[in-house]
């Protein structure tokens, strides 16, 4: 009966092991998500990312408290005015899942950028894409599929995010 | 008289009734974590000083490891 405590013990931490959902695959459909703009210029229409087919589009769960988005937001940035600028077909939306859209616009007086900021305070959308950590970004192509997701940000990591790109722009 | 084997049968049911109760133990999920990102909520509020107290420490114990400190445990550096 010695091994009874530690059976029951056993199954007590297998209990209060969370199940957690597996992230999405490559090669999955982007869910789809509507939401509002962040800022005043955004917020007049509500974005959906179905409006992006045809697009390479980049899309980029962010908050005002992690820390990789302030090294990942310049950087993403030069990458898409640079592409918009060049005619490319690339689009980036910023996904703020800040409780109070006011930290996250607090965070973008620091660091402007000039593409789509849509706030999801609920949380609805990070979950639909089964997001794992902060940041996490999905590299969608022109028919909405999964092609890269990349989570965390270094400043190198921008040369694979831009490699990657240009390997879907040059697939159009 | 309670007997032994029904005590370990009474506390196998308590056992299995915690874990049935804790079975809704759930993670915090990546994008609800921003009061846990709070510098407050750090187990060091302040790393460098952390690591200066376990740099003292690990050098009165002579004892090295399970400290983010370097050091052999001589004192010396």
């Amino acid at each position: 009966m010695r091994l009874t405590p530690l059976l029951a013990s056993l199954l007590v931490a297998a209990t209060c092991t969370a199940t957690t959902a597996l992230a999405l695959d490559l090669g999955a459909a982007a869910p789809a998500f509507s939401l509002p703009g962040l800022r005043p210029q955004d917020s007049k229409t509500t974005i959906n990312l179905a409006d992006f087919r045809g697009k390479v589009v980049y899309v980029d769960f962010w908050a005002s408290w992690c820390g990789p988005c302030q090294v990942s937001f310049p950087l993403l940035s030069e990458l898409r005015n640079r592409l918009v600028k060049d005619g490319k077909p690339f689009e980036l939306i910023a996904i703020d899942v800040d409780k109070k859209p006011a930290d996250g616009l607090d965070f973008l007086s620091e660091h402007p950028v000039q593409y789509v900021v849509v706030s999801d305070p609920a949380g609805a959308t990070p979950a639909k894409f089964e997001v794992k950590g902060m940041p996490t970004a999905f590299l969608l192509d022109g028919n909405g599929t999964i092609r890269l997701i990349h989570q965390g940000f270094k400043s190198n990591d921008i040369k694979l995010i831009e490699a990657e790109v240009q390997k879907l722009l040059s697939e159009k | 008289m309670i007997t032994r084997a029904t005590k370990t049968l009474l506390a196998l049911l308590a056992l299995l009734a915690a874990a049935a109760l804790l079975s809704a133990c759930t993670p915090v999920a990546a994008w609800e974590r921003g009061t846990l990102a709070k510098p407050e909520m750090a187990l060091t509020p302040d790393p460098l000083d952390a690591a200066l107290h376990d740099h003292v420490y690990f050098s009165k114990e002579a004892s090295s490891g399970g400290n983010s400190a370097s050091g052999g445990g001589c004192g010396c550096n």
